[in-house]
């Protein structure tokens, strides 16, 4: 069950990377959300991997965690909101599809340059690796510029989260269980918080679509 | 002890306040009993620090020069705002724009912020801080919420967004700057003394990498230009006394963390390289505030530019280094009293008023004398007028900038004087001219006052006379920079 061999932690960073393409691509919200919840199982699995390398309990209580907070709660809190307001699809982008995927490649081709080359050092073995992650950090960010739905903005800022910790995994910049486990519950909190407004958003505006919401433009 | 009390007392506070039932009076007593415990133990720490050089409780939590001169501004202006706060949310009670629900939410809240507040000064983790001013964000949307009005709703999910992809990228920042130490297989707290350790055999590429993610990332929730547009959304739809807190108290928090790694990648790369950017950064947002505060029909957004502006002034003293650094040092003491009175004095015009537009403000100093006199007199100090401390802080920065640096000093002064030009043209409108015949005259409560006095009346003793213990504490937090 430990993960340590290149190719098949190249191969799991790909899985976060295209499930971040796909959000971008998805025109449904409960597509949006499996593919959160599957990238969260990836990273769930990486900390599991790592607590079975170090042999700790503790970092096996953050990998259960991970996986109750992103896979299982996180979700559960998105569908509901998409079931009390009838959300099925998720609101249009800033940019149209054909330009939405030359950013997309060029944001993953920027992370490929020369650019990020020194970044080596952190991991020789999972350089590849690292660099899908940056990627993925990019791409996320553009989720969150793009999209003009409130819940793909949180799924967003979400997906940006998982790949900064695939990225720490990688480079092996991993912080002890105790902090680990600090900023699961503040993203939990976060979660909680995301959502409430949300469900606020939609009872005052009628929409989760961000774009609608002029009334500071006024002042 | 003194830490571990200023951590616990506003956790106790707000624990108490949960369980409060249907006495404001309690809420109140609380606030304020709260907010004056804090200020003493904050007192004690930095005397102690004065003497020591570091106040410590274990290896997680500990106090240095830096911290205590944060953590001291923080807890002198939070005293007031805390009393403030009792009288406006009676005012605002007694108007029926809020019930019992909502003033016993606004405590609980109030004192979570400043909880986290406090945990992000003292922690010795870079990780630890980081979740502390995480926890800010969270405990403060839904005061910007408060009022449940669309606008406010629509300033409070900008607020959140913005500022969570802000401190992500600040984590990411952070993370960078811990390999050198995490990479021997350091597997407990890593402190900020182990973090300057591996500053010296940090690789320069991932150092400058980890500082621009860590000025980006913080600079959002100090609200440099071009990451600031949540602040004078947030700003104008918060509670006067919260504002209050952001601009005195949150934008230097989160300097903190920007000035403790810059330390860090100075020693991979030497000073210019952060220097240069705080100073790109610094007089962006002075440019930028200058500009729009011009515009401004909103008075309370109005003060959120005067706010960008300083954050900018303070980025340039530390841009500029040396005696700027220390000038900046003591302009965010300054800033943090100067701007929390003005906005403290805004809330007693918006309790008369009821409106934030400038234009709807008229004859203030026949209206509210006291407040008025006092709102002047914030606006003198913030835009640097003599005798006040800012007026000696703006001059050293820009004594120091215009050696190395003229052309930037020099766009500096101009944004500075067009604020001045800006700021005048608002404040006579809004303090002079016939009042509208329907408002009467009189100050609401002495609640509302009093703090505002309180603060007026340190803002001027430190103008003339920094206490020796102060004045040692920000020259040595300051040497290294």
């Amino acid at each position: 069950m430990i993960i340590d061999n290149p190719q098949i932690l190249f191969f799991l960073e790909t899985l976060i990377f295209i499930s971040i393409i796909f959000i971008h691509l998805s025109k449904k919200n409960s597509f949006v959300i499996f593919l959160y919840m599957m990238q969260s199982l990836v990273v769930a699995l990486f900390l599991l991997s790592a607590s079975l390398k170090e042999s700790s309990w503790a970092l096996a209580l953050v990998a259960a965690a991970v996986f109750m907070v992103k896979v299982i709660i996180a979700p559960h809190f998105f569908r509901d909101l998409i079931k009390r307001h009838q959300l099925k699809f998720s609101v249009s982008t800033y940019l149209n599809g054909p330009m939405t995927l030359v950013v997309l490649a060029a944001l993953t081709a920027f992370s490929y340059s020369s650019f990020f080359n020194p970044l080596v050092i952190l991991s020789k073995d999972n350089f590849n690796a690292l660099l899908l992650a940056v990627a993925a950090m990019l791409i996320s960010v553009f989720v969150i510029i793009n999209r003009k739905g409130a819940l793909s903005q949180m799924i967003g800022i979400l997906s940006l989260e998982n790949a900064i910790v695939s990225f720490a995994f990688l480079a092996g910049l991993e912080q002890n269980a105790g902090l680990q486990l600090g900023i699961v519950f503040d993203i939990l909190v976060w979660i909680i918080i995301a959502t409430v407004f949300a469900s606020m958003i939609y009872k005052q505006f009628g929409s989760l679509d961000v774009s609608v919401m002029k009334n500071l433009k006024e002042e | 002890m003194a830490i571990f009390l200023i951590l616990a007392i506003p956790l106790v506070a707000s624990v108490l306040s949960f369980l409060v039932r249907k006495k404001t009076g309690s809420l109140s007593f609380i606030a304020v009993a709260a907010s004056a415990l804090e200020l003493l133990a904050a007192v004690v720490m930095t005397l102690a620090v004065s003497k020591n050089g570091l106040y410590s409780l274990g290896n997680n939590f500990s106090v240095d020069y830096l911290g205590a001169i944060v953590m001291l501004t923080l807890a002198i202006t939070g005293f007031p705002i805390a009393v403030y706060s009792v009288g406006y949310l009676k005012a605002e009670m007694d108007k029926g724009i809020i019930g019992f629900r909502r003033i016993k939410q606004y405590f609980i809240l109030f004192h979570l912020f400043i909880l986290a507040m406090f945990f992000a000064i003292t922690t010795t983790s870079s990780i630890l801080m980081w979740i502390g001013i995480e926890a800010t964000t969270l405990a403060t949307a839904f005061l910007i919420s408060f009022y449940n009005k669309p606008s406010a709703m629509e300033a409070a999910w900008k607020y959140l967004i913005i500022n969570s992809l802000g401190l992500l990228l600040a984590f990411f920042g952070t993370l960078l700057f811990l390999y050198p130490a995490l990479s021997g297989g350091h597997h407990e707290l890593i402190t900020w003394q182990a973090l300057l350790a591996g500053g010296l055999s940090m690789d320069p590429f991932i150092a400058k990498m980890a500082f621009i993610f860590v000025l980006i990332g913080y600079g959002t929730k100090v609200g440099l230009v071009p990451m600031h547009t949540w602040r004078p959304d947030a700003y104008s739809k918060t509670p006067v006394p919260v504002v209050a807190l952001f601009s005195g108290s949150l934008l230097n928090v989160a300097f903190l963390a920007i000035l403790r790694l810059k330390l860090v990648v100075d020693l991979s790369v030497g000073k210019e390289f952060s220097q240069n950017l705080l100073m790109f950064f610094g007089l962006a947002s002075i440019i930028v505030a200058a500009f729009s505060i011009f515009a401004q029909k909103n008075y309370k957004r109005l003060l959120a530019y005067s706010s960008i502006e300083h954050a900018g002034i303070m980025a340039l003293g530390f841009g500029f280094g040396g005696a700027g650094a220390f000038a900046a040092l003591l302009h965010m003491v300054y800033h943090a009293l100067a701007k929390s009175m003005l906005f403290l004095s805004a809330g007693n015009v918006f309790l008369k008023y009821s409106s934030t537009k400038i234009k709807n403000i008229r004859g203030v100093m026949s209206v509210l004398p006291i407040t008025g006199v006092l709102f002047i007199f914030g606006f003198l100090a913030v835009t640097g007028v003599l005798p006040f401390g800012i007026f000696i802080t703006e001059f050293s920065i820009l004594s120091v900038g215009i050696i190395n640096h003229p052309f930037v000093t020099a766009a500096a002064l101009l944004g500075i004087a067009l604020v001045f030009i800006g700021f005048l043209k608002h404040i006579i409108a809004m303090m002079f001219g016939e009042k509208d015949q329907s408002i009467q005259s009189g100050e609401t409560s002495a609640w509302l006052v009093a703090p505002i006095i309180f603060l007026a009346v340190i803002l001027l003793i430190v103008s003339f006379f920094v206490p020796s213990a102060i004045n040692f504490l920000i020259t040595s937090a300051t040497l290294p920079y």
